[in-house]
């Protein structure tokens, strides 16, 4: 029971009223930034990250605890009332959650959907607790060869399960990887792709690719069509958001159901929660069916539940897979990754040594920003509805200025305006011709660990390749990436088939 | 992750049925601008290729040298635009528009004044300052999405910047520029 007196500690580090203040404040932004049209929690972690630049780093992952959860928590109350998902993970809650809206429970949904990510992050958190540490004494046995393995692992399948077309994802993943490149080579010392601007030499930093391609791209994509498309309205919401002990009783089995697909996609690099909150919701359809009395259609509560759990699960399992492993297995993720090197911390198995002390204050977090999470979710839910009042003009005008904010407060350098400017541009490009936009963000993190464990593997080996496959570990990498194409193979031949009937 | 995939393309062929697709008689573009994006891989694949070409690699590099990853993933950016390509000619887009016609899928007008906006901040926030500066943006931003009353919104976004200004650089310490009105306040 080491885990619990460590948590226990970290515990004591949160709970102090300044630390509990960040977590409020990261909370508060984070549903904040959900909640608004076309921002989802990456893009709330990635706008907020200059926010924190002038705090500690205990007291700025501390905040991060906030805006993870909270980005999630409000994205899905777009989904319910206005039928437009905040998100790529709200699209399942989004079916059954506006049909309960149109159907006058709008605050029903909004209940279960608040509790049903806090039930699924309060799970999955845990289970990181008690299971992270024993990966992180497992992940140190890892050499190069085997996160090689893992970093392919995670361009794959984000680029094939996640998007339409396997030649789009990979397209924007290629994307990614050649915005990685860019820079001084850590090994050898060569200036690669800078065309000799001093400017490029630490590469093109993480934060302006990401406020480039998600939210100035999204900007720019919204301006292209605002005049074009037909304008949504919000259902309101009347009454406090709650649930009668026998629509709790009803839900319950659809949360922990939920929970229990989205634990194990927060460890497996497969794009984050969008497959599992399909793969939830779509088992509750099925279950209903055998009911006597089937409800979807009609806004079941439980097709709500299950994939808001099974969304909120897979974050927080996430944040397992990427203290103990360094390995981000979703896009918000990712912008995470690029938070803790920016304090020039390395997630990955040797955190939980050097710096145990930040990694436990950022579990306790968690379990904090829950808490307070629903909290915020579940009473205000009306007032956070009100934020979809804001017009859009100034909604869209406020992101610009705020992308121009962060990029500039990170290097203080106009350089770094330029090249959003011209990322942003890449990413409405992309946008337009229906690109995904998680395979980029992979490859942009994921790709300078691709190339060194790659370079230093051949480097030892004398440049055998067959020192990639000499483990067990990568035989079983290998082994799940073919299971996961065979799956995403099948699926598309199975959609193919349904639409031909 | 929240990453919206494709969300313009899905929704385009989700709302068809009212219009007609109007593809018959328009050039062999039509649809077809997505070889734009081949396009833009290609030019990327070519900067690499030329920098990989031209780079100085310090001597004693080891094997594998710093050209290795980028000659992979250039190699994988020339056959993905070319697949792209290929997928592109064969499966043209066909954009149906809702009732009112457009020449273009895109509204050039807005786009272009949100892109302008933004690159004029970017030259001028230095000279300028942040707070007229970011002001500028802001307008241009809420104009160009239609926002009804310019008036107003002058005096909303100096609001808005100052704001900005002061939370971050007076509570959290951030080093905006202060420009030509450097003195006046902070």
């Amino acid at each position: 029971m080491e885990s619990l007196s460590l948590l226990l500690e970290g515990f004591s580090q949160a709970l102090t009223p300044i630390n509990l203040l960040w977590v409020f404040v990261g909370a508060f932004l984070g549903t904040a930034v959900g909640v608004l049209p076309g921002l989802g929690s990456s893009m709330a972690v990635a706008l907020l990250l200059p926010v924190t630049f002038s705090l500690d780093p205990v007291g700025a992952f501390i905040m991060f605890a906030g805006v993870y959860f909270g980005g999630l928590f409000g994205d899905s109350t777009m989904g319910i009332l206005m039928n437009t998902p905040g998100g790529s993970t709200a699209i399942a809650t989004t079916f059954e959650g506006h049909r309960m809206a149109k159907d006058g429970r709008a605050p029903q949904a909004l209940a279960l959907s608040a509790i049903g990510a806090f039930i699924g992050g309060l799970i999955a958190t845990t289970l990181v607790v008690f299971f992270a540490p024993k990966l992180a004494e497992f992940a140190v046995l890892f050499g190069p060869a085997e996160y090689f393995a893992l970093a392919i692992f995670a361009f794959i399948a984000t680029a094939s399960v996640v998007s339409d077309s396997t030649i789009k994802g990979l397209s924007a993943l290629a994307i990614g990887l050649a915005l990685a490149v860019v820079g001084i080579d850590g090994i050898s010392g060569a200036s690669r792709f800078t065309a000799d601007l001093p400017q490029l030499f630490d590469g093109v930093s993480i934060i302006v690719i990401t406020v480039g391609i998600l939210a100035l791209g999204e900007v720019f994509h919204v301006a292209s069509r605002i005049h074009r498309d037909p304008k949504l309205s919000a259902i309101p919401v009347a009454g406090r958001p709650y649930l009668s002990k026998r629509e709790f009783r009803e839900a319950l089995p659809a949360w922990l159901r939920g929970t229990a697909f989205g634990v194990p996609f927060g460890v497996i690099p497969a794009g984050g929660a969008e497959v599992p909150t399909f793969m939830a919701y779509g088992t509750e359809r099925r279950l209903d069916r055998r009911r006597r009395d089937p409800q979807f259609g009609k806004g079941a509560i439980r097709g709500v539940a299950a994939p808001e759990a099974a969304g909120n699960a897979t974050s927080g399992t996430a944040m397992g897979a990427l203290l103990a492993l360094g390995l981000p297995t979703s896009a918000t993720a990712a912008i995470m990754l690029a938070a803790f090197q920016q304090y020039g911390l390395q997630p990955g198995p040797l955190l939980f040594e050097r710096n145990a002390d930040l990694v436990w204050a950022l579990l306790a977090s968690l379990f904090v920003g829950l808490v307070m999470l629903l909290v915020l979710n579940l009473p205000f839910a009306p007032l956070w509805a009100k934020l979809l009042l804001i017009p859009k003009p100034y909604l869209y005008a406020g992101i610009t200025v705020f992308c121009g904010l962060g990029v500039y407060a990170t290097s203080a350098a106009v350089s770094d305006l330029i090249i959003v400017l011209a990322i942003g541009t890449l990413g409405f490009v992309l946008r337009r011709y229906g690109f995904p936009l998680a395979p980029i963000m992979i490859g942009v993190v994921l790709g300078p660990l691709a190339e060194t464990s790659l370079r230093n593997a051949m480097m030892s080996s004398g440049g055998e390749l067959s020192v990639l496959v000499h483990s067990p570990v990568t035989w079983v990498l290998y082994g799940v990436l073919a299971l996961v194409l065979a799956y995403a193979l099948w699926k598309r031949v199975a959609e193919k088939t349904r639409q031909d009937v | 992750m929240s990453v919206e995939a494709g969300g313009a393309v899905r929704t385009e062929a989700a709302r068809g049925g009212t219009g007609r697709p109007h593809d018959k008689g328009a050039g062999f573009w039509f649809g077809r601008s997505g070889l734009v994006v081949a396009g833009i891989l290609a030019a990327i694949g070519g900067y690499l290729a030329i920098g990989i070409a031209t780079m100085d690699v310090p001597e004693g590099a080891k094997v594998p040298g710093p050209q290795f990853f980028p000659t992979l993933i250039t190699i994988a950016i020339f056959v993905l635009a070319l697949l792209l390509a290929v997928q592109t000619l064969r499966h043209p887009e066909h954009v149906v528009e809702p009732a009112a016609r457009h020449r273009f899928h895109t509204d050039w007008k807005s786009l272009g004044l949100v892109f302008g906006a933004f690159l004029a901040f970017a030259l001028l926030l230095v000279p300028v300052g942040w707070m007229l500066t970011a002001a500028m943006l802001f307008w241009c931003v809420s104009r160009a999405l239609g926002s009804p009353r310019p008036l107003f919104d002058v005096g909303l976004s100096l609001v808005f910047s100052s704001c900005i200004q002061l939370a971050f650089g007076a509570g959290l310490g951030l080093a905006l520029p202060g420009g030509i009105l450097e003195g006046i306040y902070g």
